[in-house]
């Protein structure tokens, strides 16, 4: 089922940033050594879901091309996400699944822009917004997985 | 997908709103179907002559205290207004496509729609503010006050039927008078909604009225001396030859916004990829029923030989087409539908009815919504799928009539003077869009084009809450819009005061 409209593609995103704030916030309590880093982006998948809510509700108006801006649509199946850790899984482990993770999101992010830009105006921009920051927490988790 | 959960679990015994007070009507209960589900959401009274008067009785006795209340006092009333549609937008925006069968974008789109404008309203203090001269004369000062009327009338249509009363309810009440709104009977229970949040703002009793029902209501509503005003949108013959005529015979101020055709030009030079978006959201958004939809697409070939024309041509209906036969048809509440029905069986028939008419006036039926395809089992009676005519002309009842359905017509025109021109040939005159990368093209269409509302590279030209809701011809009667500036002028008497102390 693609998902060609903007509400479908905003609830998607919700609830992927729903779904990661709970992962992050799981590896918080299981990780020490990554406490602050995960509990940081608990926080920002929170934030993250609110800049979408505001570019979708305070924006969307009868006028704009909101049913028919995501051209042939978006697949979920392409940007599924692994939010589950093995109870025996290492710290390091757990940084690789958070980085498959945030490589999915990221494109997700990526092309739900690309595939409703200039007809949108709000929500593409938020949406690169969003990528640009999954992108920087890319790097922060390859960083600490290199050590 | 999943559908999104209803916000109406049970059957709503729609009531009047009267004096702040909650009332049963004596007249005949009718039923609220949801057109995606044919399921009864609501019964709404149609009332009686006695119960709109009921209503003005209370507006009236309202106004003197209202219109003595502070203007921030009153814009707060319409923050609190504000606060509650926000917090429950969610909610209207699904009974909305509960109600009328448009998609959920489609609902939030006219929530957020209906709630500029109760913000703009919110700026009443600086909006309602006069003017003034001093010495005029030597010692003399002249100033002008914007002083409210009394009561007005409110009369909205079933196509929006959260938003269209909001064009106009929060700048009337912003300024100090009062109202009493007729929904459609239709679909009632966004503006029953409405009022529930209206009581809960701290509007005093009277202020804010809603009287259900039907052609009792209307012409009381126009037959009634406290009165002073009546705002409409609806079809052309009824406002112009009902609504705008009584309201002259009367005396009343009048906004009567009718019916429309709307052309929608694409020039050789268009980004077509988004203008075939746009043309989508115009022509099929809302399943045609709104006074902003595209009806015709006038290919031009402006610069263009016969041959490159044709090519252009084919290019656009292939693509038109090929977007328009992709579009998801069924209940608005999942969100990966496109289109939903139309609101009732009687449109549908109305609609299919046009298309036969096309048939056989000899437009060539490119695609064909008659044939139902949906998203999802629900029964078919409200729906069509989106249709395609080439061969039109504008002579032909499709390319003249509003059809108010998912359906376009297709025209062929060889320049941009002969395509304004077809534009002109028909009565109505409410939008045109050009879609075009040409500056000059795009200047001289806004500038000669007779149409109140004018859309470049725009599909559904719906002006925002602070501009005024314009129209021409066919599809306007009166001489002040509805919304931001022209809608504080519309309900204010503009008083002048010319001062001199000896």
């Amino acid at each position: 089922m693609l998902l060609n409209t903007a509400s479908a593609v905003i609830s998607f995103l919700t609830k992927l940033e729903e779904e990661t704030a709970k992962f992050y916030a799981d590896l918080a309590q299981k990780y020490p050594e990554g406490k602050e880093t995960f509990t940081f982006f608990s926080r920002d998948n929170q934030k993250n879901k609110n800049m979408l809510e505001r570019a979708y509700y305070g924006v969307i108006t009868d006028a704009l091309e909101a049913c028919f801006s995501f051209k042939e649509g978006l697949n979920p199946e392409a940007y599924k996400v692994e939010t589950k850790i093995a109870e025996e899984a290492s710290y390091l482990d757990a940084l690789n699944i958070a980085l498959k993770m945030e490589e999915n999101i990221h494109k997700a992010y990526t092309d739900a822009a690309s595939l409703s830009e200039a007809l949108m105006a709000d929500v593409p921009q938020t949406l690169i917004k969003i990528a640009n920051k999954r992108n920087e927490r890319i790097s922060k988790l390859k960083t600490l997985i290199k050590g | 997908m999943a559908i999104l959960e209803e916000p109406i679990k049970e059957i709503l015994m729609v009531k009047n709103y009267i004096g702040g007070e909650w009332v049963e009507s004596k007249g005949e209960l009718i039923d609220v179907v949801n057109p995606a589900t044919c399921k009864v959401i609501a019964k709404v009274p149609i009332s009686t002559k006695d119960e709109l008067d009921e209503a003005v009785k209370a507006a009236k006795k309202a106004f003197p205290e209202w219109r003595k209340t502070p203007p921030l006092a009153r814009a707060r009333c319409l923050f609190r207004l504000k606060q509650l549609m926000e917090e429950r937008f969610e909610e209207l925006s699904r009974i909305q496509t509960m109600e009328h069968g448009k998609t959920i974008d489609e609902s939030r789109g006219e929530t957020r729609r209906g709630i500029e404008n109760v913000e703009v309203a919110t700026g009443i203090p600086s909006l309602m503010m006069g003017y003034n001269l001093e010495d005029v004369a030597f010692g003399i000062d002249e100033y002008v006050i914007r002083q409210p009327l009394g009561v007005f009338g409110i009369i909205g249509p079933f196509n929006f039927p959260f938003m269209v009363p909001l064009w106009f309810a929060p700048y009337a009440v912003a300024t100090g008078n009062c109202i009493i709104i007729k929904p459609s009977s239709e679909d009632p229970i966004s503006q029953m909604k409405v009022a529930e949040m209206v009581e809960e703002a701290g509007f005093p009793p009277g202020v804010w009225n809603v009287v259900n029902g039907g052609r009792t209501v209307v012409s009381a509503m126009l037959e009634h001396p406290d009165i002073v005003g009546i705002c409409f949108v609806g079809s052309t013959p009824v406002a112009r030859d009902v609504i705008y005529k009584k309201c002259g015979e009367t005396g009343k101020r009048v906004i009567a916004q009718g019916g429309a055709k709307n052309f929608l030009l694409v020039m050789p030079d268009a980004d077509l990829e988004r203008t075939i978006a746009a043309c989508m959201t115009s022509f099929y958004g809302n399943t045609g029923q709104r006074c902003l939809s595209g009806a015709n697409l006038v290919i031009v070939g402006e610069g263009l030989g016969e041959h490159e024309y044709n090519q252009f041509y084919k290019k656009v209906v292939n693509a038109f087409v090929d977007a328009a036969s992709k579009i998801r048809v069924g209940y608005g509440l999942d969100e990966t539908v496109q289109m939903g029905p139309l609101r009732d069986k009687e449109k549908k028939e109305r609609v299919t009815r046009f298309i036969e008419t096309g048939i056989k006036e000899g437009a060539k039926l490119t695609l064909d919504g008659r044939k139902v395809k949906l998203v999802g089992e629900w029964p078919r009676d409200c729906f069509l799928n989106p249709t395609v005519f080439e061969d039109v002309t504008p002579d032909m009842t499709i390319g003249r009539e509003e059809i108010f359905g998912p359906v376009a017509s297709i025209m062929r025109a060889r320049s941009l003077d002969e395509a304004i021109e077809m534009i002109h040939g028909n009565s109505y005159g409410n939008a045109a869009s050009i879609f075009t990368s040409s500056g000059k093209w795009a200047r001289d269409f806004r500038y000669r084009v007779q149409c109140g509302n004018i859309g470049i590279n725009i599909g559904i030209v719906a002006p925002m809450a602070f501009f005024p809701f314009s129209g021409m011809k066919q599809s306007f009667f009166g001489i002040l819009h509805g919304q931001g500036q022209e809608a504080i002028r519309f309900f204010t008497e503009s008083k002048v005061v010319i001062e001199r102390w000896f």
